[in-house]
């Protein structure tokens, strides 16, 4: 988008206007170049504006709310500035927190590859021309469209407790199940099979990279001898890298933003005995329930900065399996 | 918040926390914002009665919001921290407390001096219940009492005798062991470990207390107990599942164990029966917690408070005076927020009354009124977020993830935190 602003310092977006600008017509700028600026701005600014105002402001305000005691209801002439003491009580005095960050990771390392894994196999499948493959991708891509609905969550909860339908299916062959979703050791397993179900989005666009690969490439590997097997591990998946690699860092950090699903099914509680405990619960409760907004954005912003340094070692571990066509890395 | 300001300015007039309570009632057009939580029952006998108030009143027009209690809370947070407050809304002890502290609400007390708000004909107890450090921060719409809710007909079938009042904590779980024993794939009481009000009258009956000074007022040694009454209960079978239970605790009436029958009994509030009776064709009937009686008190199972940026504070007064002494007014309500805080009001209610299990709430109330104790300050700020620390722990040793007495260590570390 900011292309379209620093445009005129760049002379390759102006040959089709004939004779280059003269440096000094550059700097000054011509009439039509800045109104066409003028233009870009006006176009960009409801995005700006929704930018600035409900994305960066809200951001920097929460920062400077995480070193306060903002309570939410109290006036601002109540607001005292603690300095790290937020920071300091998370990581010294608050048990839950090591619960949730517990939680939150055993959801995000067993839930992302599973529902990676789930988009790439029913992907390569739908890839093939069969007769009514638009109607299957569409079927298959409509319980992400649900996402985080409350509605979803609901038929879950109906689904996983005691006399849900899970059961009833289990006792076709004879198993006797259990009541999922308030088992400790269970609840969060229902949450990982929700998320991995609602693997239509990576899916498409696991979709849209196999296009992309070469069929020639399978015609050679094919003429060298290699199975359909080793097709997928010596053509398909380093072909598809870097498509994996964009659905792994989305799926990533969508998959820690987890939140309706499981407030829904635990009924906001994160129980039982915390096992559904995500981080994004923890915040809402220390912001809304105990009225500690303060405490409430230092947990944010912990979130945050853990979430980015997992993003920075996925792109510096990428280069090692990460393969670009153009022989870029 | 800009509209908040002519009113803080007429507020400055006459002290910040001193609003005018001898103002005129004015002539000109007025519109009041009413927020509140409930069923579509009490969501129709709500707005009957506002109709009721804007009839008399004809300049008074009243916006009125209202939905089930799931979100009311963070709704109602969202809207006071924007500085819009509702000029009227209802609360109860969960949120009394951290609104009143952080000066949401209206001090009302020169209302009920002046009697502009009159609570000369409400139980004592009541008022004061409505007060926080002298001030009268909300006034109590009614007054509830928790009530265990049983199942009468399949007791009856079973041939097993009722729950009764005055019943010890032992005596009961031995009576719920038996109920188990009867029926298989059944049990005879909720499980009620994790509920704060239950370890509150459980305390109360022993004379001691949940709360004083805004600080925990029981001991570790008092919890561990507490706990480990219910491991016994579940060691006996008097008590169900830890999952079955869990079911119960984290879901509505309508997940209560009396109404999905998996249990004789629910630890619940008197003004609840007429709901659940909705949910099942079975009998239901109360009676009061184990324990002595005297350890429960007249409680206010809601109340309506003001906010303290409203720009009509002499309507909002005139109307929750309306509200809470009006014998019409009161007729419309019934006993859906408990009994009627004013005693007059309470007995023309109690004869108008038509819901069979309505009439059995005010009875109840009526036998067991006289045998209550003295009512308790109301929960200090932080208490809404103490009970669900309750609930956690409480499951952490119902699941058998830990003992009664790393969990009622665990308690103690975290109330220090909450109520800081």
């Amino acid at each position: 988008m900011s292309n379209v602003i620093s445009e005129p310092a760049s002379p390759a977006a102006t040959p089709t206007r004939g004779s280059p600008p003269s440096p000094k017509r550059r700097a000054g700028q011509s009439p039509g170049r800045r109104q066409e600026g003028r233009a870009g701005l006006l176009f960009l600014s409801p995005w700006l504006l929704g930018l600035i105002g409900i994305t960066a402001f809200p951001m920097l305000f929460s920062l400077f709310l995480s070193f306060t005691n903002y309570d939410v209801l109290s006036s601002w002439e109540f607001l005292e500035f603690v300095g790290f003491d937020n920071y300091r009580k998370i990581f010294t005095t608050d048990p839950i927190f090591w619960k949730s960050v517990r939680v939150t990771l055993t959801f995000g390392l067993i839930a992302v590859p599973l529902k990676l894994a789930a988009s790439l196999g029913v992907a390569l499948l739908l890839n093939k021309a069969r007769r009514g493959v638009g109607l299957y991708r569409s079927m298959f891509y409509l319980p992400s469209l649900l996402g985080g609905s409350v509605a979803l969550a609901l038929v879950w909860l109906a689904m996983f407790n005691g006399d849900g339908a899970f059961n009833d299916f289990l006792a076709l062959f004879g198993i006797e199940g259990k009541s999922w979703i308030n088992e400790p050791d269970w609840a969060l397993a229902t949450l990982i099979v929700l998320s991995v179900w609602q693997f239509g989005a990576p899916m498409v666009i696991f979709l849209a990279g196999l296009k992309q690969v070469p069929t020639e490439l399978y015609e050679a590997a094919s003429v060298d001898g290699a199975s359909k097997l080793r097709q997928f591990f010596h053509v398909t998946l380093p072909m598809l890298s870097p498509v994996i690699f964009f659905n792994l860092v989305l799926e990533t950090i969508h998959g820690f933003q987890g939140f309706t699903a499981a407030f829904v099914i635990s009924n906001g509680t994160g129980g039982p005995v915390y096992a559904t405990k995500l981080y994004t619960l923890l915040i809402y409760d220390k912001g809304f329930t105990d009225f500690q907004m303060g405490y409430a954005s230092a947990l944010a912003w912990i979130f945050l900065a853990v979430i980015g340094l997992i993003t920075v070692v996925f792109f510096s571990t990428g280069r090692f399996w990460v393969h670009y066509s153009d022989g870029e890395k | 918040m800009a509209v908040a300001l002519p009113a803080a300015g007429l507020l400055a007039a006459c002290g910040d926390d001193e609003p005018a309570a001898g103002a005129e009632y004015p002539t000109g057009p007025v519109t009041l914002t009413f927020y509140w939580w409930g069923g579509e029952a009490r969501a129709k006998l709500t707005d009957d009665a506002l109709n009721l108030y804007t009839k008399a009143h004809p300049n008074v027009t009243i916006t009125r919001t209202w939905q089930a209690f799931t979100g009311y809370y963070d709704k109602l947070a969202t809207i006071s921290a924007g500085g819009n407050a509702p000029d009227i809304f209802q609360i109860d002890d969960n949120g009394l407390a951290e609104y009143a502290s952080r000066n949401v609400t209206l001090d009302l007390s020169p209302y009920t001096k002046s009697g502009a708000i009159d609570v000369s004909k409400h139980p004592k107890s009541l008022t004061e219940y409505g007060q926080l450090k002298g001030k009268q921060v909300a006034i109590a719409t009614g007054e509830n009492t928790p009530a265990i809710i049983y199942d009468k007909t399949i007791l009856t079938e079973l041939g097993l005798a009722l729950p009764k009042v005055g019943m010890t904590y032992e005596e009961i779980i031995t009576w719920g062991a038996e109920v188990s024993a009867k029926k298989p794939g059944y049990w005879g009481l909720m499980d009620p470990s994790s509920d704060y009000k239950a370890l509150w009258l459980w305390l109360r009956a022993q004379g001691k207390e949940f709360y004083s000074d805004n600080k925990i007022a029981f001991s570790e040694a008092d919890l561990i107990a507490w706990f480990q009454l219910w491991v016994d209960a579940r060691a006996k079978n008097a008590v169900p599942p830890a999952d079955v239970v869990h079911e119960a605790v984290t879901g509505s009436v309508a997940t209560q164990l009396v109404v999905t029958k998996k249990a004789a009994v629910s630890f619940m509030w008197s003004n609840q029966l007429s709901e659940m009776q909705k949910a099942t064709k079975n009998d239901l009937a109360m009676t009061a917690y184990p324990g002595d009686p005297k350890g429960q008190w007249a409680r206010a199972s809601t109340y309506w408070a003001a906010s303290r940026t409203t720009k009509n504070a002499v309507v909002v007064a005139d109307l929750i005076n309306f509200l809470v002494n009006n014998v019409e007014a009161g007729k419309v309500q019934g006993v859906d927020r408990g009994l009627p805080s004013n005693l007059d009001v309470r007995t023309a209610v109690s004869d108008s009354l038509t819901d069979q299990k309505m009439k059995d709430t005010v009875a109840f109330e009526n036998e067991i009124t006289p045998k209550f104790g003295p009512a308790p300050a109301p929960p200090p700020k932080g208490h809404s977020g103490l009970r669900n620390t309750l609930r956690d722990i409480a499951e952490t040793v119902t699941y058998g993830k830990a003992t009664p007495e790393a969990a009622a260590k665990q308690f103690f570390t975290q109330a220090a935190a909450a109520l800081a």
